[in-house]
């Protein structure tokens, strides 16, 4: 497939669809099967340092359309765990690392252990809350706290993952770019919930939770066209993917590749290589030799 | 699509001192080996095999930390949600069908015992437990017409020992076509292994951490083949488990952190 190979942050990726952190990301095993089904590029679960069970079932439940709402609560078996999975991945394609922490100096240490995995980037999963309980990525100055550090004690490429329930994304977005992001990844979930008729309480068992797949698009779609209007480090962009005409729509919004999560649910893992290849078929009938050439195409 | 259907509980039926089985209103056509998600509303989730797959579902559930002893307090009428039946059943092939039940895990074999049956097929079950008032569903089947053999650690019942001493035993004397285990992963591993001599091939229901139960989160993954427990399983093929490293050697934790089960 001609015309799919994109640069991120000097991460040169095959195709631009990407595993979203989170879905199947907590081993080799699970993200080599990413890999074998067309991922471009593979982004690992968000990991801490000190091992986390996460909060108690239902944790992932259905929601129609086409929909999840989810409450893992960030579990993880620890950064050095994760880290020692990471590498034994054998370099087919880009691995991402995904952290958190519960202060700047946590996600840095962090980012450092990824790094010493060897992995090609750092992705900052700031819908965690500080130790006063704000959640970083909701304010622009605790997202560039964040970034600043973490910039300070890696060279790898570093994405921000952001959250379109900050009041104001785009000034978010801004603020990352200025402490030196390398790249802004849009969005993660937004909190919602779902309760039953019957039991007459919410499902999840941490109630509230957050909600990804097909409702979520056109809430990506518009973040990622605001935000490329105002930073010019790439924006990687992400929520309810599934098709290679969804895909298109983020690269028209000036996205420069995707992931995809909740997709995986409807179409197998090996929707991202049917995504890639719809893309194609996309550039192809239109006469576009690459996706470069419609990257931020709506904003003219 | 798997949605949340809340039922109420209709029958609860003690088989032993330590496990229930807890019959819903729910109408369902599974296959033996595939579980369902059990929702406790305020307590938790798990996941549970369909010990009866058609018409009203049946789970049967053996008592060992606080969700199921939840489970254990509710009454007749009482509320449960069930999402599923979902993943990869057991598949019969051949005549003569040999199954080997640890414990609770007689829990699947059970329905697989009698659908076979009733297909004409002849069933040998090996049924195993600590002691003898812990035996799962041995009148269950016989009343199907298995021919069942037993095992107890303490030779309160039937041969004492375990249900490999049985199995290595009869597979000396007789052969099968299809053999389906399910039980504590030591066990299953050992049957694995004993069968494997003979060219016995076995099918192995597994239990693995689930959060998600669609295949989503990851949590259930198998090193080695990458397998999801809950969605390419929870029944392997013994060819599909002797390609983990993982399957008799560890299991993960809700954290996801690798645990051993005995000796690395
Ligand atoms: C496919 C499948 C089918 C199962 N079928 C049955 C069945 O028919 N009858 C039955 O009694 N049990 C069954 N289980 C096990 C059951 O899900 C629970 O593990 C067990 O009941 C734990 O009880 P607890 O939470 O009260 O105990 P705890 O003390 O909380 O847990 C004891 C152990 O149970 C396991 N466990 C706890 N939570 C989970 C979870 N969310 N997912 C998987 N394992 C967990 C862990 O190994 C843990 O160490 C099945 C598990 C799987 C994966
Ligand atoms: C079960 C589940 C777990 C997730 N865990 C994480 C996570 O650990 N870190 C993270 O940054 N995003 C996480 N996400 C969010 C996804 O990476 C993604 O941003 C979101 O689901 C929107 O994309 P989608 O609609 O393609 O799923 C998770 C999503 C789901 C469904
Ligand atoms: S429990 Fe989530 S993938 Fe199996």
């Amino acid at each position: 497939m001609h015309g799919l190979e994109v640069e991120v942050a000097g991460i040169m990726l095959k195709n631009p669809t990407m595993l979203a952190s989170g879905i199947m990301g907590l081993s080799a095993a699970s993200l080599r099967r990413a890999v074998r089904g067309g991922a471009g590029a593979v982004v690992a679960k968000s990991c801490s340092s000190q091992p986390r069970e996460g909060n108690p079932n239902p944790t992932v439940i259905e929601v129609p359309p086409r929909g999840l709402l989810n409450s893992v609560g960030l579990a993880n078996p620890g950064c050095r765990e994760l880290a020692e999975e990471l590498r034994k991945l054998g370099g087919e394609v880009p691995v991402i690392a995904s952290v958190y922490g519960f202060s700047p100096e946590e996600y840095a240490e962090n980012a450092v252990l990824m790094q010493q995995a060897g992995v090609d980037g750092v992705e900052l999963n700031l819908s965690c809350p500080n130790v006063e309980g704000t959640v970083f990525g909701y304010r622009e100055e605790l997202a560039q706290e964040v970034v600043s550090e973490v910039k300070r004690r890696v060279k790898l490429p570093v994405f921000a993952k952001l959250t379109a329930d900050a009041g104001d994304v785009v000034s978010v977005a801004k603020a990352c770019e200025e402490a030196g992001a390398d790249g802004i990844t849009a969005i993660n979930t937004l909190r919602a919930m779902s309760i039953d008729l019957t039991a007459r309480q919410p499902v999840l068992g941490n109630r509230v939770g957050g909600l990804s797949g097909a409702c979520l698009k056109p809430v990506a779609l518009r973040c990622v066209y605001e935000i490329a209007e105002e930073v010019r480090i790439p924006v990687i962009g992400c929520g309810g993917i599934s098709t290679g005409r969804d895909a298109v729509e983020f690269f028209l919004a000036g996205a420069r590749a995707v992931q995809i999560g909740t997709a995986v649910l409807y179409r197998g893992l090996n929707v991202f290589r049917k995504v890639a290849q719809e893309i194609a078929e996309y550039l192809e009938e239109r006469g576009y030799s690459s996706v470069g050439d419609i990257t931020g195409m709506a904003h003219r | 699509m798997h949605e949340m259907q809340v039922v109420e509980v209709k029958r609860i039926v003690k088989e032993t001192k330590r496990i229930r089985t807890f019959i819903l209103d729910l109408d369902v056509n599974a296959i033996p080996g595939q579980f369902v998600m059990v929702w406790l509303p305020g307590v938790n989730e798990k996941p549970m095999s369909a010990s009866y797959t058609k018409g009203d579902l049946g789970i049967t559930v053996l008592r060992l930390g606080d969700f199921t002893r939840r489970l254990f307090e509710l009454s007749e009428g009482d509320l449960l949600g069930i999402r599923g039946p979902m993943g990869r059943g057991f598949k019969i092939y051949g005549d003569r069908l040999l199954l080997v039940g640890g414990g609770v895990g007689v829990a699947p074999l059970a329905p697989l015992a009698e659908e076979a049956l009733r297909d004409g097929k002849e069933v040998t079950a090996i049924v195993g437990a600590l002691t003898a008032s812990e035996l799962l569903f041995v009148d269950r089947l016989k009343r199907a017409g298995a021919r069942v053999l037993i095992s107890t650690d303490d030779g309160t019942a039937g041969r004492k020992g375990f249900t490999t001493d049985v199995l290595a035993e009869l597979l000396k004397e007789e052969s099968f076509d299809q053999c389906f285990t399910c039980g504590p992963e030591l066990m299953m591993a050992k049957v694995l292994d004993i069968t494997r001599e003979h060219r016995l091939p076995t099918q192995a229901s597994l239990h693995r951490y689930f959060k998600c139960g669609i295949g989503i989160c990851g949590q259930c993954v198998l090193d080695g083949t990458g397998l999801r427990v809950c969605k390419e399983g929870p029944t392997f093929r013994d060819k599909e488990l002797r390609k983990s490293h993982e399957f008799g050697r560890y299991w993960r934790n809700a954290a996801g952190q690798k645990i051993y089960f005995g000796r690395r």
